[in-house]
């Protein structure tokens, strides 16, 4: 510490020790002349006696900055110094590192904020997420880790555990804040959700217990900060103002503070609402208080000192008994003993949940740590460069380092020259990267799959993620940097470490065989770690090409879809399912439209509407998994282009009129014929939702269709259709003559011609639509591929620098070889085959990791084997060729070699 | 400058530093003078080590300095002892009482 201060008082200090030695030596000098020797004698006598003013000087210093610190200053001004003396190669080396760190910062800024960053709120590592393991004998919708609102109730009432247990569901609503109406996500949630994290207003007040008592008694809501400033302007008087959800009227009651953005990093609300309006909101909902609804995350927070595994155990006799308590419940359902076994031995099981819960965070998470290993092998690459070209400027400084030695610097202290070097290097590649970083990520943030509420549409609704570098991102810059420094000045240093003081003084100006081997090393793990990023980025891109060929299993030129849902503006259900059948009506007339079609749920959007199926074909059996469901109209299997393959299509006799339920028939997909129906006549059987004992199967499959793709591209799935009836929300699928784009004005046109605030959810062509459900895929496939060329590059560099290198050395050799009669290729050769070599070594070290790292990637892939011989076989060759072609520019040198001026040259 | 005069012991001139100035505040100068007087025929203090050490000292928080007035009219920089200086000057004494007893035991050892 008082280093520090001496430090910045340093110039006083000087000038202070300057004054008192001259005193010293003046009082000094007037004693010798009073012994009578004659002036200059008599300042001779003083210095000598004072053994030297400068090296008092450098004495004193160093008591008033200790040792290290002014040997740091110094190395410091002297890298500086020598990095200004050699441009381009501080130039090189700053790049290599900031293209490193800057790869590294921007993944990881994803990586924190959508996988590792804690909610802010009060204490987010007592926050558990509550989950149901084993059958729950319940139906419902949304996304994962789903209860029903009561057990939510009757865990916040298990005090002695929790501090208090909240529940929520996200949902689509049509929000109007005054003329128009927009979709908008807004989070369901119980009374106690703001209360229990601790999460506070902005403005006005947040929702409390109180909101939350009575079914419809309570119109109110919360907005979001990010809400109120991009919708409302900010107005300061908006508490007290009425938004209409769903065309209901709520009257905001508050808007949340402004770091928090709800509990789902990847789906931020406009809105918080009550759960007692939860059945006046969601159109068609009446299952509030239904225990076998599950519809809702809960989470808790724990008590102080509870710990995860104590609150399980607590938990578990009073879980049982409700169990036993829910069967005897009215409108149980009725279940065969053996599912009765699979209810009772149910368990609850408890999560840590500081970040929340996410779908984003758990599709992603994967493919996060991926990319966040590629790039982190890529700053590896990047430091072994410089470190490689501080090898070759090293021996380039031989002679300076020799001087330094014998005049005796320390090795320790030549070493901590050479560290300060890389770690100045490191900290300007972090400096740029770090600058580079917002940009980049907000690259990855577009190139993210777009996030979705429920299988009735992904919407591209906003997320919490933010290309903001924040305190933690510094940190982890920072530690980047400071590690990529040393790492790539361990070599060196080391080398500094090893080198004899007699050989380097003995040669003869700048050659340095000692570090030509370390140099070899370095650049044969660049062409291991190479191999594994080019591995890894053939992989990516055969997936997506696989998958890209593969295609939904319809033609989706001149496709165009749109979401639409008539409750949340206001209709009757069936009110609803006419205006539909109206639109779908005035669409196929449009001049502009092949066909046109209704469909229930909308196709990949990664969701769908599922259930196990009864099947009553020679005998009556279950479906032992999900099929996937959707209703459409006749208009359906055309329109996409997807053949009946046997039977028949729906028609207008299967749909009936508005408002006339009652499904009498059904058609399949050749999947689930082959699943459950395999060698049998499929049309005629009948089957049903569901797998109870009460299911009644009497829908008749009457058709089947060929497979084409539901929730996403790589599922091959079970499917069945139903008629499209009187539903009143539905995705349009219409097949248009021209581009898909060209449409949009069109079909906008006749939707407003029917009713002017219906919203229109999710405009896009299928050709977007496929390309969004890729979205993983096509962010795994380019970046890696990126990166692969990335690191391709740097190797090359290095072979290349490295070759070079050798060629210079071996000049007298090779002039000798050439006199003695070889050819020009033999000594080409030469070189290619030293180049070759090493590429060879390298990948003989990159294949067993690329064989153990081949599994973690494993569920990412599609169609291509993680270690997939010809994928092998490709990078191989990439590297081998690309090696040869950075050794051949060396390798000409070499044959171009004159053997007189080669000999000469000793 | 006689040879028989023999180089002062590693790290006794903090101590003797520190008992000049326990007497009054002095400059170097002064301290020099002083040291070479009352060693006069035994120990050689060599004067280019004086001024780290008083500079080491005054890190350490023994000694404070301060610009005054000297005898010849001129500026110089004072040391005087600080608190934790006497403290140590103390300690010091004390330690080399006992090493230079010990030695004393072992050397009549030899003798008897």
């Amino acid at each position: 510490m008082r280093e520090l201060v001496n430090w910045l008082r340093r110039g006083k200090l000087e000038s202070s020790l300057d004054r008192e030695l001259r005193y010293h030596l003046e009082r000094r000098i007037h004693d010798f002349e009073q012994t009578g020797l004659p002036a200059d004698e008599a300042r001779r006598q003083a210095l000598l006696e004072l053994g030297g003013v400068a090296q008092i000087q450098e004495e004193v210093r160093d008591i008033w900055l200790t040792r290290w610190l002014r040997d740091f200053v110094y190395d410091l001004r002297f890298t500086v110094r020598s990095f200004r003396k050699t441009p381009s190669f501080t130039v090189t080396a700053v790049l290599s590192l900031m293209l490193g760190i800057g790869a590294t910062t921007a993944i990881y800024s994803l990586v924190d904020q959508v996988l590792l960053h804690a909610l802010p709120v009060r204490q987010p590592e007592r926050l558990v997420l509550v989950d149901w393991k084993g059958d729950m004998v319940a139906s419902g919708f949304g996304s994962w880790n789903l209860l029903s609102y009561p057990i939510c109730r009757d865990l916040d009432q298990q005090k002695q555990i929790f501090e208090g247990v909240f529940c929520r569901a996200l949902t689509m609503v049509n929000l109007s804040t005054g003329s128009d109406s927009r979709a908008a996500t807004a989070e369901i949630i119980s009374g106690n959700y703001f209360p229990v994290l601790g999460a506070g207003p902005a403005l006005g007040q947040v929702l409390t217990n109180d909101d939350d008592r009575r079914p419809d008694a309570n119109p109110v809501a919360v907005i979001s900060y990010d809400f109120w400033k991009t919708q409302l302007a900010g107005a300061a008087d908006v508490v007290g103002r009425k938004v209409l959800v769903n065309r209901h009227p709520l009257t905001v009651i508050g808007v949340a503070a402004s770091t928090f953005r709800g509990i789902d990093v990847g789906e931020v609300p406009s809105l918080w609402i009550p759960a007692s309006m939860a059945t006046a909101i969601i159109p068609g909902f009446k299952d509030l208080h239904d225990r076998r609804t599950r519809w809702m995350q809960v989470l808790g927070r724990l008590n102080p000192g509870v710990t995860l595994r104590e609150a399980e155990a607590g938990l578990q006799p009073w879980f049982k008994a409700m169990l036993q308590q829910d069967m005897s419940r009215p409108g149980f359902p009725v279940i065969t003993a053996e599912r009765r076994q699979r209810f009772l031995r149910s368990s609850l099981v408890l999560m840590a949940a500081p970040q929340g819960h996410s779908a984003l965070r758990r599709r992603m998470m994967e493919p996060l740590w991926v990319l966040f290993a590629v790039t982190a092998v890529l700053l590896g690459l990047a430091c072994l460069n410089v470190s490689g070209l501080f090898l070759a400027r090293g021996s380039a400084r031989d002679r300076e380092i020799g001087t330094r030695l014998a005049l005796g610097a320390s090795r320790g202290r030549l070493g901590r020259q050479l560290l300060t070097e890389s770690l100045l290097i490191g900290l300007a590649g972090g400096l740029l990267g770090t600058a580079a970083a917002p940009l980049a990520v907000r690259t990855l943030i577009a190139l993210l799959p777009p996030s979705g509420t429920s299988a009735v549409g992904a919407s591209a609704s906003e997320t919490a993620l933010h290309a903001n570098v924040d305190l933690r991102l510094l940190l982890f810059a920072f530690a980047a940097s400071m590690a990529a420094g040393i790492l790539s000045g361990l070599a060196p240093a080391w080398q500094a470490g090893r080198r004899s003081l007699v050989s380097s003084l003995r040669e003869r100006g700048g050659t340095g065989f000692g570090s030509v081997r370390l140099r070899r090393l370095i650049v044969t793990v660049q062409i291991a770690l190479t191999l594994i990023l080019v591995v890894s980025a053939a992989l990516f891109v055969r997936t997506l090409d696989a998958l890209m060929a593969k295609g939904p299993g319809f033609p989706t030129a001149s496709l165009v879809s749109f979401g639409i849902d008539c409750q949340r503006s206001g209709y009757s259900e069936e009110e609803g399912n006419r205006l539909i059948r109206r639109i779908d009506e005035t669409i196929r007339q449009s001049p502009i439209v092949q066909e046109s079609s209704v469909a229930r749920f909308a196709l990949l959007t990664g969701g769908s509407w599922n259930n196990p199926m009864t099947i009553l074909a020679d005998k009556r059996f279950s479906t032992d998994g999900d099929v996937n469901l959707n209703s459409v109209t006749p208009g359906f299997f055309p329109t996409m282009g997807i053949k009946v393959i046997a039977g028949r299509n729906f028609d207008d006799h299967d749909i009936g009129a508005p408002g006339v339920r009652g499904w009498r028939s059904a058609i399949v997909n050749q999947a689930f014929v082959k699943r459950y129906l395999g060698g049998r006549n499929p049309l005629g059987v009948r089957i049903c939702q569901g797998s109870g004992p009460d299911a009644r199967p009497n829908t008749e499959i009457v058709g089947v269709v060929s497979n084409f793709s539901y929730r996403g591209i790589r599922e091959e799935s079970e499917q069945a259709f139903f008629p499209f009836q009187g539903e009143a929300a539905a995705t349009f699928y219409v097949r248009v003559h021209g581009t898909g784009q060209s449409s949009f004005r069109t079909l906008r046109t006749i939707v407003r011609g029917v009713d002017p605030a219906l919203p229109m959810t999710n405009f896009r062509t299928l050709e977007e639509q496929v390309d969004r459900s890729l979205n993983t895929e096509h962010m795994l496939a380019r970046l890696s591929g990126g990166f692969g060329v990335l690191a391709l590059l740097l190797s090359l560099v290095g072979l290349y620098g490295v070759m070079s290198f050798v060629v210079t050395q071996r000049t007298r050799e090779i002039g000798i070889r050439l006199a003695l009669g070889a050819r020009r290729w033999s000594a080409i050769w030469l070189v290619l085959r030293d180049a070759l070599a090493m590429v060879l070594c390298g990948i003989g070290i990159g294949l067993p990791v690329v064989w153990a790292l081949g599994r973690l990637v494993e569920s990412q892939l599609y169609d291509v084997k993680p270690f997939d011989p010809i994928v092998i076989a490709i990078a191989m060759l990439a590297l081998c060729s690309a090696g040869l072609g950075a050794a051949f520019v060396p390798a000409r040198r070499a044959s171009g070699v004159n053997p007189t001026d080669a000999l000469r040259v000793e | 400058m006689s040879s028989s005069r023999f180089p002062i012991p590693q790290g006794t001139l903090d101590m003797l530093i520190l008992q000049i100035l326990s007497l009054e505040p002095a400059h170097g100068y002064g301290i020099a003078q002083r040291l070479d007087q009352v060693s006069r025929a035994v120990v050689r203090v060599n004067q280019g080590s004086l001024y780290p050490a008083l500079h080491r000292l005054e890190q350490k928080g023994w000694l404070r300095a301060e610009w005054k007035q000297s005898e010849t009219g001129r500026d110089a920089k004072f040391y005087s002892l600080t608190a934790s200086g006497r403290k140590q000057l103390a300690a010091e004494k004390d330690s080399w009482a006992r090493l230079a007893g010990a030695v004393q035991l072992i050397f009549n050892e030899g003798t008897r």
